[in-house]
């Protein structure tokens, strides 16, 4: 179906070549005969384009506009007395619009809407690419800290350097673009890559971080997009407790509120700041959120009354599939 | 040259590991040298700095509370001052033109030695304020992105119970409403104490305008202005039902182009 509206598309813009052909083939029977063969072809072919616009013309046009055009040339066919040959055309046109138009119409409507669809896909796999490179940004400062600990515990303790080198492995293979497995990522996975994430930063920064995860079993296998939790953590470390001389605790939780799943990030840090640009991290995870789920999941910033910042993913909750593909 | 009484420095890192680093690798490379005090942040290095007078300090860029270009700003010309750093690219390009010292985490034992010997030929002279090198490397990082912006990106506001932190970006308009100020996101209204007169100053006037003695409304959410029988301009909004009215004053912000 799809096939015919583009070759009639096609058949449009055909005669232009054969155009070309012509205005370099003045001298010399051969060309001369290339040239009335290519001009033959040219008017066929214009023919051809002409009756597929008319074609196309008649097929969305509306009857009441056809019974309008059939009464003028109708009458201009009377005036030039001619009427016969006219009304033919007029009695075939509605033939064919009863018969094809409603077909025609369809495709027509059937090849708009897959170039629309073709652009939105379009839009969505290069949204896509860009959340990936975005999602493969590893803090730099982050990176050279943690080997340069790493170089110092390999000195004083190695049994210890060896378990963070573990974590920062186990970390970094997650952190970098999630290799397409064919599964959605659980809550689960998330909550091990920021426990990686956290076991790193509680060696470097010692007391000044009290980590606490308390994820309810049961909620480890629902659906959670990739990087996010991650995203909220490192903000809270990064903004909330690495600036406080004193540190603080971090806590992640989930709950099933209103049936969403609410993953929360919490930390009695120094707080959030009104005049603070919003960072990269959190436009991401709420851009993300709204090409994943449009309307459907939310971001929440809050200030819990004990001070700090509470940061709050609620997302529609759904277990994840065993192993079936995406 | 005259021998010198037992050079003295202190080391500020708000990582322990990263303050022990620092002092093996001294130890190594300059035996003489004590380290006197070690801090976890730059009011402490100051204050150490203050107390034991050491000849050097080595200090990490980026502390907690005040950090490290900041502490070497309020020691000006009281101290040799070497920057300790993982990985801050503006600062390394800077210090590379100025007169101070700075050293990369992790310490290479190599670079710790070099950084021995210069400090060991400028002992005797008096440490160097670096004004310009400081002015210069504080506002390099602050450019980085810690800085607060000039302007609101976030409205602090109840909503039911809880105080949530509103992107700005979420924001359709804000409203005089009685003692209150509404702030209208596309799902949800909150209520704020700060009149639409202080709130104007502090929002991006790249970001919102004010329409009406009552009304402000984010530029982008703008769908389209039209004129009622009245010959008033209406604005109305993307994602809501609601119609603001542009008062004569504002009258010339939707004049056609």
């Amino acid at each position: 179906m799809i096939n015919q509206a583009t070759e009639g598309n096609t058949l449009n813009t055909d005669p232009r070549s054969p155009g070309i052909d012509n205005a370099g083939g003045q001298s010399g029977p051969a060309t001369q005969r290339r040239a009335s063969k290519g001009s033959l072809r040219e008017i066929g072919d214009a023919i051809v384009a002409v009756w597929w616009r008319f074609f196309d013309w008649l097929a969305v046009v509306s009857w009441k506009k056809l019974a309008l055009v059939s009464l003028l040339g109708l009458i201009l066919a009377g005036i030039l007395k001619h009427p016969v040959p006219f009304l033919m055309v007029i009695i075939a046109s509605i033939i064919i619009k009863v018969v094809a138009g409603g077909k025609r119409r369809a495709e027509l409507t059937a090849d708009e809407a897959t170039k629309r669809a073709e652009t939105e896909q379009l839009e969505r796999t290069v949204l896509e690419a860009r959340m990936e490179a975005l999602q493969a940004q590893i803090e730099p400062h982050f990176l050279f800290n943690t080997l340069a600990s790493i170089d110092q515990l390999i000195q004083t303790d190695p049994p210890r350097a060896s378990k963070m080198q573990q974590s920062l492995i186990r970390y970094l293979r997650t952190a970098m673009p999630q290799m397409r497995d064919g599964k959605r990522p659980t809550l689960g996975q998330q909550v091990d890559l920021c426990s990686a994430f956290l076991e790193i930063m509680s060696v470097r920064m010692e007391g000044r971080l009290q980590p606490v995860v308390t994820i309810p079993e049961g909620l480890k296998s629902a659906v959670f997009p990739s990087m996010m939790l991650q995203t909220l953590v490192e903000n809270a470390i990064k903004h909330g407790l690495e600036p406080k001389p004193e540190g603080g605790r971090l806590e992640i939780g989930a709950e099933i509120v209103d049936g969403l799943l609410a993953v929360h990030v919490l930390d009695n840090g120094i707080g959030f700041m009104p005049k603070a640009e919003a960072g990269v991290g959190l436009a991401n995870v709420r851009e993300r959120l709204k090409a994943l789920y449009k309307g459907r999941a939310e971001l929440i910033i809050s200030v819990p009354p004990a001070g700090g910042t509470c940061a709050t993913i609620k997302v529609p909750y759904e277990i994840a599939p065993a192993a079936s593909p995406d | 040259m005259h021998p010198l009484p037992a050079p003295t420095a202190v080391i500020a890192d708000d990582e322990r590991l990263m303050r022990e680093q620092i002092a093996d690798r001294l130890k190594e490379a300059w035996p003489e040298l004590s380290i006197v005090g070690e801090a976890g942040n730059g009011s402490e290095a100051v204050a150490m700095v203050r107390s034991l007078e050491p000849n050097i300090a080595f200090l990490d860029i980026s502390m907690p509370g005040m950090d490290g270009i900041q502490a070497a700003q309020a020691l000006a010309g009281q101290v040799h001052v070497v920057f300790v750093t993982a990985h801050d690219q503006y600062a390394i390009s800077a210090f590379e033109q100025g007169a101070v010292d700075y050293l990369l985490k992790p310490a290479d034992p190599e670079r710790v030695a070099l950084t021995c010997q210069r400090l060991r030929a400028r002992l005797e002279q008096a440490p160097n304020p670096m004004n310009e090198l400081l002015a210069q490397l504080s506002k390099r990082l602050g450019a980085g992105g810690t800085n607060p912006s000039e302007y609101m990106r976030w409205i602090q506001a109840s909503v039911g119970a809880t105080i949530r932190m509103i992107p700005t970006s979420d924001i359709l308009f804000f409203r005089a409403e009685d003692k209150y100020t509404r702030v209208q996101t596309r799902g949800f209204e909150a209520l704020i104490r700060k009149p639409i007169k202080e709130l104007i100053d502090e929002l991006d006037p790249d970001e919102f305008w004010q329409i009406h003695r009552s009304t402000v409304v984010r530029v982008d959410a703008v769908d389209q202005v039209s004129r009622d029988f009245r010959g008033r301009q209406i604005v109305h909004l993307k994602g809501s039902e609601e119609k603001l009215e542009v008062s004569r004053t504002f009258n010339h912000l939707f004049k056609q182009m």
